[in-house]
């Protein structure tokens, strides 16, 4: 009998606190900055071209082949503005079939895909998951200027140097 | 041509009426969505107009506007007839109910007789909702609409009648006039919460709403039913659950007194003053949707038989005696609230000693069993 009254003070005080909606479409809950969303190819904006040359080697690693590389002769290495002789043509990765494993990140030997913070998958047609090259682009864009990216390849090239 | 006026006018007031309560029933279902939503710390419906408001709008338009699916074998005549016979008596109720001094569709000297008598035809719209739709669930929805709506009658009329004692009046104007000095509640909060727990179980709101129990018999006399006249049903039950809150308010909380408002305002301030004690009430009846899960039968059975019935018997003796020998108002209280806790306290009691019979009788496997199987 008193359990009643009490089962009412309960309610009454679960009432008056805030509630924990976050409105979805209009209003997002803060992503943590080491979240690890879809995988997107990153932009280097010294040179202003992709990092990846299109080596295809996350292709060949990827667990569920949901990615496809293109590579071309870079126009910009021709110029002598940039290092890279090749350079990828067409990228694209299926977001409905990539597990978010991360091995393509692990595997890259140029740092050119990272793990971004893009995590929403809800489409109004089946395939506007597939995205091309400059969606990708783009996605790694917003992720470097969220994070404050920085290439780790500099250190690893130092790192190389020092034990050899 | 008077005739012609006099008709008309009727018809516009019970148009009038109709309209009032439609747009009661959709304030009610925003109020009810929004109240629970805090009380699980969500927010409710936001996205349909600003806050939500729109929503019940929304809904309406949806339930009208879905297929009217029909059993091939249902009782056709029954079972077209059933919502009208629900929606009609909860309708009818309103044309003696006062929303202010004076304003009301017609004023009563039987009004609180009316009210009562009509509230019970509902119970035939059920059983025969129940009965027309040829499918198990609804017969036993509608049955137990009947058992629960019969057997909580007895303690409704019983705590109304204690209020007809002490106001010597059936009327419901006389009986708020009568609150003049003191309000009900406080000489007979017995009576107070008898009806109130009764009229729960009246309106088949929550701690009480075994027939149209989803997890039991699927929407009870309702399962067959869809569309249009499934919001029959819907809106019947909204009504009569505001019907009550106004009731008790009526009743037991002083109508549309309030202390310190006297003289020619009492009619134009006593709307707002009656309608915020009716939401009030109103959201005490939400807050308890949101935090009492639903009787067993047998539990609300022998609640309703045990307790509340042998209460409500109590409570109008009690009122005899006060009336008889003209007790003070503020012995007959304090009999009341003794009454109320010590039936409180001894079935906190029983409760706590039940618990005790329990004991855990913990099944040991026989171990030879278990050597075969490695």
């Amino acid at each position: 009998m008193l359990g009643n009254l009490k089962g009412l003070l309960v309610t009454l005080s679960t009432m008056l606190r805030k509630p924990v909606t976050y409105q979805y479409p209009k209003e997002h809950k803060p992503i943590e900055s080491r979240y690890m969303g879809f995988p997107v190819l990153m932009w280097d904006s010294q040179i202003s071209e992709p990092y990846c040359t299109g080596c295809m080697v996350c292709v060949r690693y990827c667990p569920t082949q949901c990615m496809t590389a293109v590579m071309k002769d870079n126009p910009l290495h021709a110029e002598g503005v940039s290092k890279r002789r090749k350079i990828v043509d067409s990228f694209e990765i299926n977001f409905g079939r990539c597990i978010v494993c991360g091995i393509c990140v692990d595997v890259c030997n140029f740092d050119a895909i990272e793990m971004s913070h893009e995590h929403e998958l809800s489409k109004y047609a089946r395939n506007d998951n597939r995205s091309d090259l400059t969606r990708l682009l783009e996605m790694g864009r917003n992720y470097q200027e969220e994070t404050g990216w920085e290439p780790k390849t500099n250190a690893k090239e130092s790192e190389g140097e020092a034990s050899s | 041509m008077s005739l012609i006026i006099d008709v008309g006018m009727r018809i516009s007031l019970i148009l009038g009426l109709l309209t009032g309560l439609s747009v009661v029933v959709l304030s009610l279902v925003w109020v009810e969505r929004k109240f629970l939503g805090r009380i699980q710390m969500r927010m409710g419906p936001m996205v349909v107009g600003p806050y939500g408001l729109l929503q019940p709008v929304a809904d309406a338009i949806k339930l009208v506007a879905k297929e009217d699916l029909l059993s091939p074998w249902v009782d056709r005549i029954v079972y077209w007839v059933a919502p009208l016979a629900v929606f009609i008596p909860s309708f009818m109720i309103w044309v003696t109910i006062p929303i202010s001094r004076d304003i009301v569709i017609r004023n009563m000297d039987m009004g609180l007789f009316y009210i009562i008598a009509f509230s019970v035809l509902s119970i035939v719209g059920l059983v025969a909702a129940g009965w027309a739709s040829s499918n198990k669930y609804a017969v036993l929805g509608g049955f137990r609409a009947a058992a629960q709506l019969i057997s909580y009658e007895i303690p409704l009329i019983m705590a109304v009648l204690g209020v007809a004692m002490l106001a010597q009046s059936l009327n419901l104007q006389e009986i708020v006039n009568q609150q003049d000095t003191y309000v009900y509640a406080l000489v007979q909060p017995l009576g107070l919460l008898i009806f109130f727990i009764a009229g729960l179980a009246e309106i088949g709101r929550t701690p009480f709403d075994i027939h149209p129990a989803e997890s039991e018999v699927v929407g009870g006399p309702f399962v067959e039913y869809s569309g249009a006249h499934w919001s029959i049903f819907f809106l019947a039950e909204y009504i009569n659950t505001f019907a009550i809150a106004a009731l008790t308010v009526l009743l037991f909380l002083g109508g549309w007194l309030l202390p310190g408002l006297s003289g020619g305002a009492i009619t134009t301030v006593g709307i707002f003053v009656f309608f915020a004690k009716t939401y009030l009430v109103i959201l005490v009846i939400f807050w308890f949707r949101g935090t009492y899960p639903r009787l067993r039968i047998d539990q609300l059975m022998s609640f309703g038989w045990k307790m509340l019935v042998p209460l409500s018997f109590i409570n109008i003796i009690l009122t005899g005696c006060y009336m008889f020998y003209g007790w003070p108002a503020w012995l007959m209280s304090i009999i009341s609230v003794t009454i109320l806790v010590s039936v409180f306290w001894l079935v906190s009691k029983r409760m706590n000693n039940t618990k005790k019979e329990y004991t855990v009788h913990i099944y040991k496997p026989e171990s030879s069993e278990v050597k075969n199987a490695g």
